[in-house]
C-alpha cells in the first residue's frame, strides 16, 4: 500500500523534536507519549498494536501489541489524522537528549534495525515489528539485547538516539568496531556481530568491556556518542540523594577536601 | 526447500533476482538492482535506473551477509573496488541458487550450512536460558513434591542437643510476647500430668503455663511446652489437659514443628529465587503460608493417633481428650475459619479418635490432680 508522504521539520540542537505536516486525510503514528503539540484539525485517535493496515483480524492486532510490548514500548500506539482542509501540524518530542534521525525507509531498501525503544514516529503505514537477534553472543554481550526494533514500510520514520549522532556508510567488506550500547540503526545489509577486545589486559583494565560491537559494510549504520543508559548511570552515581558524591564547581580545593569537610550539610 | 528446488529447476536458467546494490561510486545506502546469471556463468548486475550501466560480476564470492545472515552476499572485485550485491528476500535468494553456475554451488551450501548453524544455536540458547528462568519453578516443584523426604534427612541430621537450643530460642521470644509463669500451682499440675506421658524421652521436657485466654497450647522443639491459662481454665478435668498434652507432646516428639520449619525455610528460599529479592512481598508471603498449613494439616492427624498411643501407654483415659475436642469443635462453629486453620475439622478428628477409643477399653487410672485450686490462683 503506499505510505503517507508527510513533510517534516527537526527543531532544537540538544533536545530535539520533530514537526510533521500532515495534508489533509494524511495521518503519523506516534509513541504512546512522545506528542509534544498538535494543530487544530488533528484527531488524535489511539489503537492496539502498531497501526499499519497489514495486520488483519483480531489475532493479528493481539500479536503485534505483544511484540510491541517486547520491544518495551506500550501495547498501544497513537494515530494523528488530520481531519481539516488545510495542511496541519503535529510535533513529536524526543524523551530524552539527544538527536532525531529522519529516515526516509524508501532510500535504504524499505527495512530498518533498530535499537529496541527508539522508536519516535513515523508515517502511517510503516509497521514496527520486532527483529530477534539470532547471534547469541551479540545478544549477551553486544549491548542491544536480543530484541531489536524493526520498522519496514516505504514512508518516513524517526527514531532518537542519545548524545550526538554519528550517521556512516560503510562500503563492502568495510568494517567498524563501536563500544557495545551505541549502535542505535543499520540497514539490514550490515553484519552485526561482536569481538573480543584482544587482550585480557585491556578487557579487564580498558573499561570498555570485554566485547566490542563490529558491523561491517556494505550499508548504512547510525551510532549514538550517548546511550541512555551510561548517562543515567553517570546522573546516579553523582547524585547525593543516591549517595553519589555532590561535586561544587569552582571549589579552591576541588569538592573533595572542602567540599567534603563543610558540604556536608544534609 | 527440496520441493521448491525441484519446482524451480524445470524452469529456464537466467531468471532475474532482485537485491541491492552497493559498490564504489554508488550511494552509500544502495541502490536497487535486478541480477541474472548469464549463459557465460558470469553475473549480470543491472541497477534500476537508466543512467546506471549494467556491471559484470567475474569469480563473485557468495555468503550469508547481513543481520540474522538473512540475506544473501555476493561480492566481486571490479575496477574501481568491491562491489556487494545484496538478496533480501527468501524468494529471490532461491532465484539466485537455482540459476546459479555449478562452480557457484558449493558457495550456497555452505551459506545454507551457516544458517541452519546459526538457527540451531540460536534455539539451543533460548532453550537454555528458558531452562535456566524455569529452574526455580522446576525446583520448587520437585521440592513439593519431595518435601516430605527432604524434611525427613534434614531432620535426621538435628541432634537433640540442637533441638533444645531451639526451644530455648522459641522460649525466649514467647517470653516477649506473653507473660509466662515457670512455677506455682498451674505449672506444678501442668508438669504432675505431663510427665506421665513423656517417661523414656531423650527430651528433658519443660512445662509453662501463659498468661493467655485463649484456648492453645503449643510445643517447641526440645520439650518446652507451653499451655495458655485459658485452656486450664476451660477444662473440665485434668483427663482433658492430659489429652491436649499428649497431642502436644506428640508433635515435639515427631518433630513436626521442625520439618515445618525445614520446609517452609526451603521454599521460602526457591520462591525468593523464582521471584528475585522478593520474599517480603504479598505473592511469597502467600505462597509460602497455605503450604505451611497443609504441613500442619497432615500433622495433626499424625499427632492424634501418637497422642492416643501415649494416653493408652500412660493408662489415661483418652475419653478425656474425646470431650475436650467436642468443646473445642463447638467454640470453632461460632468462628467460620475451618479451612484456613491450622486445625483439619475437628469433627472428623473427633469421629476418627472415637473408632479408635472405642478399640480399647482398658483399666484407666485416674489422675490425681484437683483442677479447683489451680483455677483459684490462675491469673
Amino acid at each position: 500500500m503506499a505510505m503517507d508522504v508527510v513533510d517534516y521539520e527537526i527543531f532544537g540542537s540538544e533536545m530535539q523534536y520533530v514537526e510533521v505536516e500532515l495534508d489533509p486525510g494524511e495521518a503519523a503514528v506516534g509513541e504512546a507519549g512522545v506528542m509534544m503539540y498538535m494543530q487544530d484539525g488533528i484527531q488524535m485517535d489511539t489503537v492496539f498494536g502498531d497501526g499499519s493496515q497489514q495486520q488483519g483480524g483480531f489475532m493479528g492486532k493481539l500479536m503485534g501489541a505483544g511484540k510491541r510490548l517486547l520491544t518495551g514500548e506500550s501495547l498501544f500506539t497513537t494515530v494523528f489524522h488530520n481531519e481539516g482542509s488545510g495542511k496541519r501540524r503535529v510535533a513529536f518530542a524526543a524523551p530524552y537528549p539527544g538527536k532525531i534521525i529522519p529516515v526516509r525507509l524508501s532510500d535504504i531498501g524499505g527495512t530498518l534495525i533498530c535499537q529496541k525503544d527508539s522508536f519516535l514516529c513515523a508515517a502511517k503505514g510503516v509497521s514496527l515489528g520486532i527483529a530477534f537477534q539470532k547471534k547469541l553472543g551479540v545478544g549477551l554481550f553486544g549491548g542491544e539485547g536480543f530484541i531489536m526494533q524493526k520498522l519496514e514500510g516505504d514512508g518516513m520514520a524517526f527514531v532518537h538516539a542519545g548524545g550526538t549522532l554519528k550517521e556512516m556508510v560503510l562500503a563492502p567488506g568495510e568494517s567498524l568496531r563501536v563500544d557495545t550500547g551505541c549502535v542505535v540503526a543499520f540497514q539490514p545489509s550490515v553484519d552485526f556481530d561482536i569481538q573480543f577486545v584482544g587482550k585480557i589486559k585491556s578487557a579487564v583494565f580498558g573499561g570498555e568491556g570485554f566485547f566490542f560491537s563490529t558491523l561491517t559494510g556494505p550499508g548504512k549504520v547510525w551510532l549514538q556518542s550517548l546511550p541512555l543508559s551510561r548517562l543515567a548511570n553517570r546522573i546516579i552515581l553523582s547524585a547525593p540523594a543516591a549517595g553519589g558524591r555532590s561535586a561544587d564547581q569552582g571549589s579552591l580545593l576541588g569538592a573533595g577536601v572542602l567540599g567534603g569537610l563543610l558540604g556536608r550539610d544534609d | 526447500m527440496p520441493a521448491f528446488w525441484a519446482a524451480c529447476s524445470e524452469e529456464m536458467i537466467d531468471r532475474p533476482f532482485c537485491g541491492r546494490l552497493f559498490g564504489p561510486g554508488l550511494p552509500g545506502t544502495g541502490i536497487p538492482a535486478t541480477g541474472s546469471w548469464g549463459e557465460d556463468g558470469r553475473l549480470r548486475v543491472s541497477p534500476e535506473g537508466a543512467e546506471q550501466e549494467e556491471l559484470l560480476a567475474e569469480n563473485p564470492v557468495i555468503a550469508t551477509a547481513g543481520f540474522n545472515a538473512a540475506s544473501l552476499r555476493i561480492n566481486w572485485q571490479a575496477a574501481g573496488g568491491v562491489y556487494a550485491f545484496i538478496i533480501e528476500s527468501e524468494a529471490d535468494s532461491n532465484s539466485c541458487r537455482v540459476s546459479a553456475p555449478p562452480e557457484t554451488i558449493r558457495y550456497f551450501t555452505s551459506a545454507v550450512g551457516a544458517r541452519i548453524k546459526l538457527d540451531r544455536r540460536f534455539r539451543l540458547g533460548g532453550a537454555f536460558l528458558g531452562l535456566i528462568l524455569l529452574l526455580p519453578l522446576i525446583g520448587i516443584g520437585v521440592f513439593l513434591l519431595n518435601s516430605d523426604k527432604v524434611a525427613d534427612w534434614a531432620v535426621k541430621h538435628i541432634s537433640s542437643e540442637q533441638e533444645a537450643q531451639l526451644g530455648e530460642l522459641v522460649l525466649t521470644q514467647t517470653k516477649l510476647r506473653m507473660k509466662i509463669l515457670d512455677r506455682g500451682p498451674a505449672v506444678d499440675a501442668v508438669n504432675a500430668i505431663g510427665s506421665r506421658l513423656t517417661t523414656g524421652s531423650v527430651h528433658r521436657y519443660r512445662w509453662f503455663v501463659a498468661d493467655r485466654p485463649d484456648i492453645n497450647a503449643f510445643a517447641a522443639p526440645g520439650g518446652v511446652v507451653v499451655v495458655y491459662s485459658g485452656l486450664i481454665r476451660s477444662a473440665g478435668s485434668a483427663e482433658e489437659i492430659a489429652g491436649v498434652l499428649a497431642h502436644e507432646v506428640a508433635h515435639a516428639e515427631l518433630r513436626h514443628s521442625l520439618r515445618g520449619m525445614i520446609k517452609s525455610l526451603g521454599l521460602r528460599a526457591l520462591v525468593s529465587l523464582l521471584v528475585g529479592d522478593a520474599s517480603g512481598s504479598v505473592f511469597a508471603d502467600a505462597a509460602t503460608r497455605l503450604t505451611e498449613l497443609r504441613f500442619s494439616r497432615e500433622a495433626e492427624l499424625e499427632a492424634d493417633d501418637e497422642a492416643l498411643r501415649r494416653l493408652v501407654a500412660a493408662r489415661i483415659n483418652p475419653n478425656g481428650m474425646l470431650r475436650f475436642y467436642g468443646k473445642l469443635a463447638s467454640e470453632q462453629r461460632l468462628s467460620p475459619s475451618a479451612i484456613l486453620s491450622t486445625h483439619p475439622a475437628t469433627g472428623d478428628r473427633i469421629e476418627r479418635l472415637r473408632q479408635e477409643v472405642a478399640q480399647r477399653s482398658e483399666n484407666w487410672v485416674p489422675l490425681q490432680v484437683d483442677l479447683g485450686p489451680v483455677r483459684m490462683i490462675l491469673p
